[in-house]
């Protein structure tokens, strides 16, 4: 059983992530504002839309089931808890005992399996076509995802997230050649994960680019907070398990307050870092016809398959 | 030990008893009780039978010289009193579903022959697992794949119907002879067809006759179990069953070609831990990998419910088969854990099919039972209409779709969990090519998700796309509550793996067994790091947790609010109409031009204008899309027209004179006299 100061250092981990990530949307879309010369919103702006949101009252289509209207709930549910896995500042979660990386990829297919259903429950075809293409995304970027997890977890022996990011911060400097495949799968994967370009775009609301948008349209008030919070929070987990696994350096590995504090700073200051790196590339490329997407996500699988022959050689 | 033979004897005079008593009863009154409250009964006796079997010891009967020269053999062991378990649990909550599914049969006249052979199928089944002899095995196979055939043309005014039911006799008793010339070989090597002859010397046969005994077993079992490329009978049967048959069908008939293969491999085929007895696990995982994937690729642009639901029974039977080989190649090389770990993965996802995939099919059942039709294309709505259902429906959709907190998560995990142990393997070719079955494997679970995904959302959500929903009820309670048992279990095999864990550890004699159901699911290291660790009721707590705590915080933050019920938004055009919404043929769209080179969809499309010769102004518009099946064009078609050019040739010395009969007899009888001379000599 882990101690009581763990368990709590684990909550507060899980607690920042969910606190931390309006902040980085917020980041993103300031950086993709200056790099379209415009003034764009502060960066504290997405807080401010949720609290709105939250206090709005909310119209339900008079289509719709139960389903739509538990979607929200369920979908936050399963991402906050898959947020607690993550280790974030400190290379160590107690909740490692209970679950793995694979539960959390579990978790978030059972909140796009209720997104999905919602998206399809309004009788909007709006909804359809967001649906219909995050199956097809989602169902191609699981082998993608799985593979790149497969060759991290021989590198670090383990899908423990707690021995994944401790291998990985007891290594030297990139020694496996193996995880640069990887990584170049990982992100490919989190840029189809989180809908950015170029496979959606979130930023507008055109029949074309639309995806995840598409499938919540109909959302609004609370549950829309909800879907918007559950979607940054997901989008914070997938940056720091690219940030913690591949660029591990910094984390703590003991619990006592200066490497804590250390470890937090140095997290927030590399998570931006990426976050700034994904705004600048998005406002650098063009959203790609859906039917191209495959090919890119097939280079994720190949480029994993190209690391675990690495590996195994 | 004695009380467990009287048990079982119980059990099978209540099957036949049910039996009987359908055929005297007649289509009265009473015939629905009459024929399932016995079947509900044996299937009670056999789930607490097969649970002292498994706690307590293994029961054996002999009735010797039933048919001269051969023993009745009954021997049942944790392997069998396991997927008699499965038998039990299943057809009790079928029997209680077909108390008020099969109403509808009483009006047609035939529920007294329904009942005789729903009674025989469940019991040929417990019949099979617990044969301990060669010629019974096959004897009670027969009758399970008869009834089960007859079960299949039970509907049989409609032509399509019979047809499916000739594939599947076709299919299955190409099956059986493979299954017969593997105990055939064994019967050679040992001299009887006693299966305990076979345990106790198979381990000296050649390594040939093995091989053999093995790769025809296979292939038999693997017909039943509907393998790719011999599973074409299994989407044709099973929608043309009626719906408890088709649930106890993909339930449970189909794991029996399982509970050969393990047999085969682990008990008769003397199976070694050398790694020359490798290549049976990689022709499993082959076969496996080949079947999930196009299996749950046909499933997901299926437009009948029921076929779906078929398809994706081969797939999960892929994802089992994955298991299972795996736990080959890890025995092969005497990776004692892995292949533990591997084997329970593949039971774990066995007992898990068969408590989801019975589900679904009463589920579907229950929706062509209020609106009759199985086509998705027409459903939509009925989740205001039939909540139950679609609630049930949801969990199995849930569950089979492999999502955290429901059973198939926990068998996918493991499973996953067995693939990635593929490092351990000292064979970097085989390493190499498991990691590279692992795409398929994902893949999978990725289609299966959206496959149930659709399916739900067409039956049961937004408006309706065809049939009227004004009079569609809900089902009778009993269907639901038969429907509502395997839900649970559903619930609490993913929830508390620790169940389905220490069932199997006591059933295959596993070490390393979990002490308390507060226990993670541990996998470590060589050097004791943690690999993994899962422990699902955490987990569920977790959930729970989270969301209670969300709700307080948004209702903290942002006070109360109210809801208004208002119509979708149209785009300011006016009202949405049922034919504006997505189709179950347009949300796979995407899917079905990604993997076009499987599908070779066909696309038509026919415009009418209203004026000739303008090409604007369109009249009507007509759109069809067809899709291929690949391996009944290149694979069945030409062995069927082939074997009928043979039997036409062959047509020609069937003359139909006397005369030449007698030639044909007579030489015979010289060829017989010159082998017979020669022979001696």
């Amino acid at each position: 059983m882990p101690s009581f100061l763990e368990i709590t250092l684990g909550i507060i981990q899980a607690l920042m992530l969910m606190a931390l990530s309006p902040l980085m949307t917020g980041i993103m879309r300031k950086t993709k504002a200056k790099t379209q010369k415009r003034m764009g919103a502060g960066i504290f702006q997405p807080y401010y839309d949720m609290v709105k949101l939250m206090r709005k009252d909310e119209v339900v289509s008079d289509q719709s089931s139960w389903i739509f209207r538990s979607t929200p709930w369920v979908n936050f549910a399963a991402i906050g808890t898959a947020a607690f896995f993550i280790p974030v500042f400190l290379s160590y979660s107690p909740f490692g005992l209970v679950g793995d990386l694979l539960l959390v990829v579990g978790l978030f297919g059972l909140a796009r399996f209720f997104t999905m259903l919602a998206g399809l429950d309004t009788s909007s075809a709006f909804g359809g076509i967001g649906s219909s293409r995050e199956m097809m995304v989602s169902t191609l970027l699981e082998p993608a995802l799985f593979l790149a997890i497969f060759v991290v977890a021989l590198t670090y022996g383990g899908t423990n997230l707690s021995t994944l990011v401790e291998g990985a911060s007891n290594s030297s400097l990139l020694p496996h050649p193996q995880l640069i495949f990887a990584a170049i799968a990982m992100f490919v994967v989190i840029l189809g994960e989180t809908g950015r370009l170029p496979f959606g775009n979130h930023a507008t609301h055109l029949e074309l680019t639309m995806m995840h948008e598409a499938m919540v349209l109909e959302y609004s008030g609370k549950s829309l907070a909800l879907i918007d919070w559950a979607q940054s929070i997901k989008q914070v987990i997938l940056f720091s398990l690219i940030v913690n696994i591949f660029t591990p350096w910094g984390i703590a590995s003991s619990v006592s307050a200066i490497s804590l504090g250390l470890g937090l700073v140095i997290f927030i200051v590399k998570i931006s870092v990426f976050a700034i790196f994904v705004a600048f590339l998005e406002s650098s490329i063009a959203k790609w016809r859906l039917f191209r997407i495959p090919d890119l996500i097939t280079v994720a699988i190949a480029s994993s398959l190209v690391g675990l022959v690495l590996y195994y050689l | 030990m004695i009380e467990n033979l009287i048990l079982f004897q119980i059990i099978v005079s209540l099957f036949l008893g049910g039996a009987i008593l359908g055929l005297i009863s007649r289509n009265g009154r009473f015939s629905r009780p009459l024929i399932f409250i016995p079947s509900m009964m044996g299937a009670i006796l056999t789930i607490l039978f097969s649970v002292t079997v498994i706690t307590t010891k293994s029961m054996s009967w002999e009735v010797p010289h039933v048919i001269p020269f051969f023993n009745l053999e009954i021997f049942v062991d944790g392997i069998s009193a396991f997927f008699m378990l499965l038998i039990g649990i299943v057809s009790f909550a079928v029997s209680l579903y077909s108390m008020g599914y099969s109403k509808e049969y009483e009006i047609k006249k035939r529920i007294s022959i329904f009942g005789f052979l729903f009674n025989i199928f469940i019991l040929s089944m417990i019949l099979v697992v617990g044969s301990n002899n060669g010629f019974f095995f096959l004897m009670f196979w027969e009758l399970m794949s008869l009834t089960s055939f007859f079960l299949v043309i039970y509907d049989h005014d409609k032509e399509e119907n019979v047809k499916s039911g000739m594939t599947y006799l076709v299919m299955t008793h190409f099956g059986t002879a493979l299954i017969f010339v593997s105990f055939l070989l064994g019967y050679l090597q040992t001299g009887s067809f006693g299966f305990d002859s076979l345990r106790t010397s198979s381990s000296s046969f050649p390594h040939l006759i093995k091989d053999l005994m093995f790769v025809s077993a296979f292939i038999g079992f693997g017909t039943k179990a509907g393998i790719v490329p011999l599973h074409t009978w299994l989407p044709k049967a099973h929608p043309s069953a009626p719906s408890n048959v088709s649930a106890l069908m993909s339930a449970v008939m189909i794991k029996m070609g399982i509970y050969g293969i393990i047999r085969t491999v682990f008990d008769f085929a003397g199976f070694g831990a050398s790694p020359d007895y490798a290549w049976w696990g990689v022709l499993m995982v082959i076969a496996g990998s080949a079947s999930a994937l196009i299996g749950i690729l046909y499933a997901v642009v299926e437009r009948d419910i029921k076929r779906a639901l078929a398809f994706s029974s081969i797939e999960n039977i892929g994802i089992i088969l994955i298991g299972l080989g795996l736990s080959v190649i890890f025995a092969s090389y005497n990776l004692h854990t892995l292949s533990i770990l591997a084997l329970v993965a593949s039971m774990y996802h066995t007992i898990n099919h068969a408590f989801f995939k019975g589900l679904l099919f009463m589920g579907a059942g229950s929706v062509v039972h209020a609106t009759h039709t199985k086509d998705i294309e027409k459903l939509g709505g009925l989740v205001k209409q039939m909540p139950w259902t679609s609630m049930l429906f949801l969990i199995g959709a849930i569950s089979i779709a492999g999502l955290p907190p429901f059973n198939g998560f926990v068998s996918e995990w493991l499973g996953l969990q067995a693939i990635l142990s593929s490092s351990q393997i000292p064979s970097t070719i085989l390493q190499i090519s498991i990691a590279f079955a692992s795409l398929p494997f994902a893949l999978t679970i990725g289609l299966a998700a959206a496959t149930f995904v659709r399916l739900f959302s067409m039956i049961f959500l937004s408006k309706t796309r065809g049939t009227s929903l004004l009079h569609i009820r809900e089902v009778p309670r009993n269907m639901i509550a038969g429907m509502a048992i395997l839900a649970s279990v559903c619930i609490l095999f993913g929830i508390v793996p620790f169940l389905g864990i220490s069932l199997l550890s006591t059933v295959f004699h596993l070490s390393s067994s979990p002490s308390s159901p507060y226990d993670a699911i541990a996998l470590k290291n060589n050097d004791m790091t943690s690999f993994a660790n899962l422990s699902m009721p955490v987990v569920a707590i977790m959930l729970s947790a989270v969301a209670l705590g969300i709700f307080g915080f948004i209702r903290v933050v942002g006070g109360k609010t109210t809801k208004t019920i208002y119509g979708t938004w149209d785009c300011g055009f006016g009202k949405l109409n049922e034919r504006m919404e997505y189709t179950a043929t347009s949300i796979s769209q995407p899917i079905r031009v990604v993997f076009k080179s499987l599908f070779k969809p066909h696309n038509e499309t026919h415009k009418e204008f209203s004026i000739p010769e303008n090409s604007y102004l369109v009249k009507t518009i007509k759109f069809n899309s067809t899709t291929k099946n690949i391996f009944e064009e290149n694979l069945y078609t030409p062995i069927i027209s082939s074997t009928l050019f043979l039997l036409d040739k062959v047509r020609k010395i069937q003359t139909g004179k006397i005369n030449s009969y007698l030639l044909y007899i007579m030489i015979t009888i010289i060829l017989l006299l010159i082998f017979v001379r020669f022979n001696h000599a």
